[in-house]
């Protein structure tokens, strides 16, 4: 597939502020396993014996990774396969029939069903689930993130389900002021572009949307997401840190939304092994306290933001959303109005938002 | 096992931002009565007791639940969401996206788990609710001059004798807006105290024909048995 993405895509990047590796900007993004064509064939009772082999090795972790780090048990690792099976299979009715049907009735299984992947594959897939903890998301190549699915893969953050509030956050502010749902809304270190392709289909068209990222691995993943969406002509992705490939609408911004890198980095060593072995690194450090990316977002919202201008910002939870306001009400008096401290949908304080103060 | 680690945790979608708890139990007790106006009222708790103690039909007048859109209902709900220990957002992979709603005033609850995302759990539950609410909310329907809704008319046969041209094809169980008429045809068949003849006369139809519609889902069946067997009556087969 061919992508066409943003102009300026292809623009150096300004500033590599991480010692990690970033790949060219050739780097084609990997097709999601579920959009993938069903070019293999085999007969139901493999696909059955290679289904109870991995039930079984999902058995013979069970709380293991829990106890170690936090990690999944086998009820999760079933259900994940449960998935895989969904994104694997033409027919979907294999996915029951894996169950009991074909124990009671064996002669099913001397049916072919088409998979999008072969055998061999889907029993290196499973091996590395549980061998290496690969994220589920990066073997199938894509989340279910709101009602979107987006493609994912080594190199890109996995979109979080707590993240999905930010573009609820985006639709309630412009319900409230129509005025916002016009202008440019930037979406920093956009990722996967979840943010990016959440926030344009709130607006509906009216606003132009620009994500920006340090990596091109993550633009180039980002640009197929945005494709697959049809929103190429409403958002435009640019490679840079922060705000830097912004310059040209320096304080004419309607609102910065971001998911910035929130973690302490006395935490990452702990971290659960399918984020810290697997994740991107640069996306998750967020410093000595977690917070030199979002200082550095709040800083320059102050001079980005038109007048009026809305921001909302996740954070690692209520420590880092009470320091955020604390600081812009110190070190940026008078400037924001309205700052706001936002939970997640377990309860914990997630995320801080405000208003750029109107001129006067 | 690892739900030995997680607690379910409550937070109100649209409400104040709940304060981070120790204990799932008591983050959701301070939710419910802190923001809801029954507060600890008798009739609260009558509600709270009558709904979750039988499946038997409450009798419920104008309340209207169905009309409210998505996100008046989620104001009425308390949603519950798996939560695991731990900081989660970055830290965190688990896909354990399930919800819980609440309906407060009803004492109903649906839950969602098996979707991929949060907001498709949210979304099928709220589903959810609402088939639920269409199945055992009852309101007392008025016989005196009783004509129809026209969300009932519009899962009627086409042959009803009573029912308008305009009203367009006739709406099936796998359409959304089978659920109003739904719910108005079991308040009908309610009020008449289970009685499939009379609710077919009402409804300009043969004994036989509306059997047929009621057989046509399963849920719908059920509950038309749930009420006959309350009032005594042979369940429908």
């Amino acid at each position: 597939m061919r992508l066409s993405i943003g102009r300026s895509y292809l623009v150096a990047p300004h500033c590599v502020k991480s010692s990690r590796l970033i790949s060219s900007s050739s780097s084609k993004p990997q097709i999601p396993l579920f959009l993938r064509p069903p070019n293999h064939s085999i007969k139901l009772t493999d696909l059955h014996k290679w289904y109870n082999w991995a039930k079984t090795l999902n058995s013979s972790v069970g709380s293991s990774f829990v106890d170690t780090d936090n990690g999944p048990d086998s009820t999760l690792l079933n259900r994940e396969l449960k998935w895989l099976v969904q994104d694997a299979v033409e027919d979907k009715s294999v996915s029951s029939e894996l169950g009991n049907e074909i124990e009671q009735n064996p002669k099913l299984g001397l049916r072919n069903v088409r998979l999008k992947v072969g055998i061999e594959e889907l029993y290196r897939l499973w091996k590395q689930r549980i061998d290496e903890r690969r994220p589920f998301q990066y073997i199938v190549g894509c989340e279910h993130w709101r009602d979107l699915i987006l493609s994912v893969e080594e190199g890109v953050l996995i979109p979080r389900p707590e993240t999905e509030a930010l573009v609820d956050l985006v639709g309630k502010v412009v319900l409230d002021n129509e005025a916002l749902r016009e202008g440019f809304w930037v979406d920093l270190g956009t990722g996967s572009g979840a943010i990016a392709i959440g926030i344009c289909r709130i607006l509906e068209g009216g606003a132009r949307v620009i994500a920006t990222d340090l990596s091109s691995i993550a633009l180039a993943v980002a640009g197929y997401n945005v494709q697959r969406y049809g929103l190429q002509d409403l958002i435009e992705l640019r490679q840079g840190s922060w705000y830097k490939p912004l310059q040209d609408v320096r304080g004419k911004l309607s609102g910065i939304i971001s998911n910035p890198p929130y973690i302490p980095s006395d935490n990452i060593f702990g971290l659960q092994a399918e984020v810290g072995k697997h994740e991107p690194i640069v996306a998750l450090d967020g410093g000595s306290n977690g917070m030199d990316d979002l200082i550095h977002l709040c800083d320059e919202a102050a001079v980005m933001l038109k007048p009026g201008g809305f921001f909302a910002f996740e954070t690692n939870g209520e420590d880092q959303c009470k320091l955020l306001v604390n600081y812009m009400e110190n070190n940026h008096k008078g400037r924001f109005c309205n700052l706001k401290i936002v939970s997640d949908f377990v309860g914990i304080p997630r995320f801080t938002t405000g208003f750029l103060k109107e001129a006067i | 096992m690892a739900s030995a680690n997680m607690l379910w945790n409550s937070a109100k979608i649209l409400g104040f931002p709940v304060p981070l708890a120790s204990n799932g139990r008591w983050a959701r007790f301070g939710c419910t009565f802190r923001h809801h106006p029954f507060e600890g009222s008798f009739f609260f708790n009558l509600l709270r007791s009558n709904c979750s103690s039988s499946t038997a039909n409450s009798v419920w007048n104008d309340k209207e639940y169905l009309a409210l859109s998505d996100e008046e209902l989620m104001r009425q709900c308390e949603m519950d969401t798996f939560k695991a220990s731990g900081p989660g957002g970055q830290h965190r992979n688990k896909r354990e996206s399930a919800v819980r709603l609440k309906h407060i005033p009803t004492g109903i609850t649906a839950q969602a788990v098996e979707d991929r995302s949060q907001h498709k759990n949210r979304a099928s539950a709220l589903a959810r609710l609402r088939a639920l609410l269409a199945l055992k909310v009852r309101n007392l329907v008025d016989l005196e001059d009783y004509s129809p809704p026209p969300e009932l008319l519009q899962i009627l046969p086409l042959k009803s004798t009573i029912r308008p041209p305009e009203c367009g094809p006739q709406i099936g169980p796998n359409n959304s807006k089978f659920l109003p008429g739904m719910q108005a045809l079991l308040d009908l068949i309610s009020t008449v105290d289970g009685s499939v003849a009379d609710t077919a006369k009402l409804l300009g139809l043969t004994t036989g024909a509306l059997s047929r519609l009621i057989l046509s889902d399963d849920a719908l069946r059920m509950a038309v048995n749930d009420i006959r067997m309350s009032k005594g009556m042979k369940p429908l087969k």
